[in-house]
């Protein structure tokens, strides 16, 4: 009896502090603002320079993406260059990825350890049976009791787990230390509006938090927190100053509406985060949900004025702009459309939460393609009537741009194979954190062949001095 | 983009919206919309900031501001 009653006040003891299990919240902005804050820095390190100016987007796609983006890493390393005198790897010259879902376990490794990556990655996670791995977590019993509590769900134990088995816990702090480069941007789906999450101070400071103290591991598992398989991750808000929470950009946008509608919305989001007691926390999921290749981050960071690429245009420090796109989409078969009868509800969940992730993917791409070619042709436009005035004795010297750019966007997609039972196979990879050892090699060994192929790429390596 | 050329009887870095962003007598390009056009130091300039709303200018055709020295 005595022996039954301990047993059940040790269950109930169990069960409480299981119920009182919670995700690791975000700090709030200390006073005055760390200076480790997670920002682009002007200053570049090491062999790196500003003005050869490298970003790669690494796609979402599980561990396929992950494999594919790993073989660009790997060739851009293999890839010797002459630059401004110094020889190098094309490698050293990359300046920012920004990563979604897949793409981000690589992108995150390769900022946080760099040349570690091509170690020890593909044998930690890409050779890993990763969702058996979170599969076990989930069923282990005393996680149970901790998954029963209402603020501790699926994605925090999946957080744990990247943590302990592939980020050994490191903070955005690490991630960003002395400034280095490449600058990572991990990107994440805001639940409430649809937009793109960027974990970077500036989108931490709209919540009135502290970037630097942050996992790396939670910021992955947001990106990467797959519609239905895992549950959304959240983020407190946190009261601040009004000065401190929208910038002098942000009030400036509110402004916009009838003039750039897109930089008012950009600016209205981030104005709905100043009342707290309206929206006390964030919902992330799946970075895919909102942009599906990543590109979304480089690009505003090409337009907007307070983009760190277009600051750095401004300044003239760019001279070359080399985007490299590595998208590992797939299109599974078409089951849907040879049936009269609709689909039922399981299909039609999964699609509502699937179907759109890559259906705007190519107009970013075209839209970046329009940003570039339009400096292209000012660039022209400017050359051209100055190269006329200059026959007029006199006249005046027209307004100069900073500098002239000459810039190159490579577009990796499994769809550029030649070869269609090359192409097929990795068009009908799935979608998930499990492939063979075999897959990923070809998977690795694809992405610097669609790299090495790329015409873009071909010319701009054409344009650099080989040692 | 939008084109913005500012005028100073010096060589000085731009602030668009507080944050640095070209120099003086070179083309900047900014995103259309409201923006607050300042000087870095010394400072020597008035009036101390510009409110500009850029839309429809072209390489060719900047919308154009002057400091003067203070």
């Amino acid at each position: 009896m005595i022996r039954n009653n301990a047993r059940a006040a040790l269950l109930v003891a169990v069960f409480a502090l299981g119920g009182c299990a919670h995700y690791p919240v975000n700090d709030p902005l200390s006073q005055p603002v760390a200076t480790s804050e997670y920002r682009f820095n002007d200053q570049p390190s090491g062999a790196n320079t500003n003005e050869l100016f490298v970003c790669l987007t690494f796609s979402g796609g599980g561990t396929r993406a992950a494999a594919l983006s790993y073989g660009v890493l790997q060739k851009l390393r293999d890839t010797p260059i002459t630059w401004k005198g110094s020889q190098k790897r094309l490698l050293d010259e990359i300046d920012c990825i920004s990563s979604v879902s897949g793409g981000s376990f690589t992108a995150a490794y390769y900022g946080l350890f760099g040349e570690r990556v091509f170690a020890d990655f593909r044998r930690d996670f890409l050779e890993t049976d990763v969702q058996g791995a979170l599969l076990g977590r989930a069923l282990a019993p005393t996680n149970w009791v901790r998954l029963a509590s209402p603020t501790f769900s699926r994605i925090d134990l999946a957080a744990e787990y990247y943590g302990d088995a592939l980020f050994e816990h490191k903070t955005f702090q690490a991630l960003g230390a002395g400034g280095k480069r490449p600058f990572v941007i991990i990107n994440a789906t805001n639940m409430a509006n649809g937009e793109r999450f960027e974990f970077t101070q500036s989108d931490f400071t709209v919540l009135g938090s502290d970037l630097s103290s942050y996992p790396v591991a939670r910021a992955v598992a947001a990106s990467s927190a797959f519609p239905f398989l895992l549950s959304p991750l959240s983020l407190r808000n946190y009261p601040a100053p009004e000065t401190t929470k929208l910038t002098r950009d942000i009030h400036n946008g509110l402004d916009d509406f009838y003039t750039d509608r897109r930089r008012y919305q950009w600016a209205f989001n981030r104005a709905g985060y100043v009342d707290v007691a309206k929206r006390p926390y964030v919902h992330l999921m799946d970075g895919g949900l909102a942009d599906n290749i990543g590109l979304r981050p480089i690009e505003a960071a090409y337009r907007r004025s307070s983009g760190f690429i277009r600051k750095l245009i401004n300044d003239g420090s760019i001279e070359k702009l080399l985007i490299i796109v590595v998208n590992a989409r797939t299109e599974g078969t078409d089951t849907i459309s040879g049936s009269e009868s609709p689909p039922g509800l399981l299909t039609v969940a999964s699609k509502t939460a699937t179907v759109a992730l890559d259906n705007y993917s190519f107009e970013t791409i075209q839209l970046f393609k329009d940003l570039r070619d339009e400096r292209a042709r000012a660039q022209r436009d400017i050359a051209a009537c100055q190269e006329k005035l200059n026959a007029c004795p006199g006249a005046p010297r027209l307004p100069r741009l900073a500098n002239d750019i000459d810039s190159y966007f490579v577009d990796i997609d499994f769809y550029a194979l030649k070869d269609p039972a090359r192409r097929d196979y990795f068009l009908n990879l799935p979608t998930s954190f499990k492939l063979s050892a075999d897959e990923v090699a070809k998977l690795i060994d694809v992405g610097g062949d669609l790299l090495a192929a790329d015409p873009e790429f071909r010319r701009f390596l054409d344009t650099i001095a080989k040692p | 983009m939008e084109f913005l050329l500012v005028h100073f009887e010096r060589s000085r870095r731009v602030k668009v919206d507080d944050e640095f962003n070209g120099r003086t007598e070179v083309v900047i390009e900014l995103e259309a919309g409201t923006h607050v056009v300042s000087l870095g130091p010394p400072d020597n300039f008035k009036p101390s900031e510009q409110t500009v709303v850029l839309k429809n200018t072209s390489p060719l055709q900047p919308r154009e501001i002057t400091f003067d020295p203070k």
